[in-house]
């Protein structure tokens, strides 16, 4: 009931298309990453999601809604994008703000402070937190009124390995309570580690989206080394497989597994000086599906 | 609405803005009054008339109708500090019906500028009674009318506070709207006036108003004096405060249908 549907959403901005009917779902229950290079969209999609951003047309619907439609729309969606506080406020008077405003406890304050490791903290002013702690202090605005959905924009900017490896956690117990949980990034190896499900997109469209797992599969490419390589990559570019040189060499093969790719050599009299499965990474994923590197 | 007041008065009272901005306003009513009331308008240059006339008590007074740029700057901070420091963002999350979020702006700097007011017309009144009793000077009005005036002066402060939130809602860029709404009280409707026509307009106009509000009637009367014609016939000081209400409903407004709304990106 707090799935997220984005449909044929577009935005445009004078002359710049930042998004371009787009549509995805999120589903509860899991961590999806939303990937992108600069510029691709992922924070114009998410601020259309909270109606921060009009779209210019297609619509976002969370749990079915509208954002402006959700009653106690806090309890239902926490939203974290550029940290922004007053500086000469406190940690504690910048969330005991919020919690009024959405009508819940100060006792709720008091937990996020502890849950977020900001109690030592708290009397501090904003203006002189470092990044991690700014990143801290957003979560747990997000987390005020507990939702079911968390749009967390570039959460993990900033953040020291100590930090990411805690934000990881808190991500994972966060979808693990049956929560939404959609996290934008570029600092893809380390989203993959905490990633279910992707959607990666580029100049505003789709490109992708599904299970991690499945799209590595997919994209699993095994590594040539030949001194025949240039026959080799006309032959493979025959039978339609992506290749790509990597060196005079080198070649990177998609769609075959090594098997494949050593008989097809050995069946034109080529020769093969080395063969490898290549670690499937979301890094080469990403590449994969946003560069112009791959030559078809 | 009660949690988003709730939320703006904890907002209005967590920095050190606020009372300081009591002592400001303690400093220009008990200090400016003070200062004016023991040194004796008439040691001046150019004297002035002493407070034992009416005159030289409206004069006194009248000096604190000059500092309603105070009031009126902090109500727009009210909104514009929010666009500064993105704290919008969140604002308009958690009360994602942007007119709610004005309207409380609108109800809590309300209340703010009443309290600011009275902070002002008390020690102002402290001030003036404390220095003719040291004097040994008569007021030149009776106690009753001084302080029936600094009560509708610090009524005009509370109208200057919500006009101010209006205006800031309007422009939205912190310094640009601090230029306008200074610059407008201080020169922008004198300029205005000398306009053909406008003198016409001067009691709708803030200004007007303002001394229809305070009964401080310098610029009336130096028009009147200036264009030699008939006498500038101010509004009554009730329908004073609603012209200047009015203003701060139509910058609000203004507001809503616009500035308001757009994307905050
Ligand atoms: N308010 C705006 N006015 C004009 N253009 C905008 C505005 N906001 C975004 N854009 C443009 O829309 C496109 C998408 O921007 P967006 O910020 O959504 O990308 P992003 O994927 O979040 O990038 P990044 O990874 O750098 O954060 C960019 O070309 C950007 O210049
Ligand atoms: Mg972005």
């Amino acid at each position: 009931m707090s799935d997220i549907e984005v449909r044929n959403l577009t935005k445009t901005y004078g002359t710049v298309t930042a998004v371009d009917d787009l549509s995805f779902a999120v589903r509860p229950g899991t961590v999806t990453a939303f990937l992108g290079p600069n510029g691709a969209g992922k924070t114009t999609t998410m601020r259309m999601m909270i109606e921060h951003v009009v779209p210019t047309s297609g619509s976002v619907t969370i749990g079915g809604r509208r954002y402006r439609e959700i009653p106690h729309p806090t309890t239902m969606v926490g939203a974290v994008f550029d940290s922004s506080f007053h500086p000469r406020h406190s940690a504690r008077d910048h969330l005991r703000i919020y919690a009024a405003m959405g009508g819940y406890p100060d006792r709720r304050v008091e937990e996020l402070l502890d849950l977020l490791g900001l109690a030592e903290s708290a009397r501090r002013r904003t203006g002189g937190f470092s990044t991690g702690m700014r990143q801290r202090l957003n979560l747990a605005t997000a987390l005020l009124g507990d939702p079911r959905v968390l749009l967390l924009d570039e959460p993990g900017n900033g953040l020291d390995p100590e930090g990411m490896a805690w934000l990881r956690s808190l991500l994972r117990d966060l979808a693990a309570d049956g929560r939404v949980v959609l996290v934008s990034s570029h600092a893809l190896s380390e989203v993959q580690q905490v990633a279910d499900e992707v959607v990666v997109i580029r100049k505003g469209r789709l490109l992708a989206a599904g299970p991690l797992r499945e799209l590595l599969g997919t994209a699993r490419a095994v590594l040539v080394r030949s001194p025949d390589a240039a026959e080799l990559g006309r032959l493979l570019r025959r039978s339609t497989h992506p290749v790509e040189a990597t060196g005079p060499q080198d070649l990177r093969v998609r769609g075959l597994d090594p098997a494949q790719v050593g008989d097809l050599a050995a069946a034109h009299g080529l020769r093969v000086h080395g063969l490898a499965s290549e670690h499937s990474s979301l890094e080469q994923l990403f590449l994969d599906l946003t560069g112009d590197r791959t030559c078809a | 609405m009660k949690p988003l007041l709730h939320a703006e008065f904890r907002r209005l009272l967590a920095t050190r803005l606020w009372p300081t901005t009591l002592l400001v306003a303690a400093l220009l009513g008990g200090g400016l009054v003070g200062v004016l009331a023991f040194a004796g308008p008439e040691n001046f240059q150019p004297p002035m008339p002493g407070v034992h006339t009416e005159a030289g008590v409206r004069t006194v007074l009248g000096f604190l109708g000059f500092t309603s740029f105070v009031p009126a700057a902090i109500g727009t901070l009210a909104v514009t500090s929010e666009y500064r420091h993105r704290t919008i963002d969140c604002t308009f999350l958690f009360a994602p019906d942007r007119w709610r979020v004005l309207a409380a702006k609108l109800v809590t700097y309300g209340v703010a500028g009443m309290v600011y007011g009275l902070v002002l017309s008390a020690t102002a009144a402290v001030a003036l009674f404390g220095a003719a009793a040291a004097r040994g000077v008569r007021l030149g009005l009776p106690a009753g009318t001084v302080i029936e005036l600094l009560a509708r002066v610090g009524v005009a402060m509370a109208a200057y506070t919500v006009l101010g939130v209006g205006m800031g809602a309007l422009i939205r860029h912190q310094i640009a709207a601090l230029c306008v709404v200074i610059g407008y009280l201080y020169g922008g409707e004198l300029l205005l006036l000398m306009i053909p026509g406008v003198r016409e307009l001067y009691p709708w106009l803030p200004g007007g108003a303002t001394a229809a509000l305070t009964d401080f009637t310098a610029v009336a009367d130096a028009l009147a004096e200036q264009q030699s014609s008939s006498p500038v016939h101010l509004l009554p000081p009730l329908a004073g405060a609603l012209v200047m209400l009015g203003y701060a409903v139509l910058a609000s407004t203004a507001a809503m249908v616009k500035p308001m709304r757009r994307d905050v990106a």
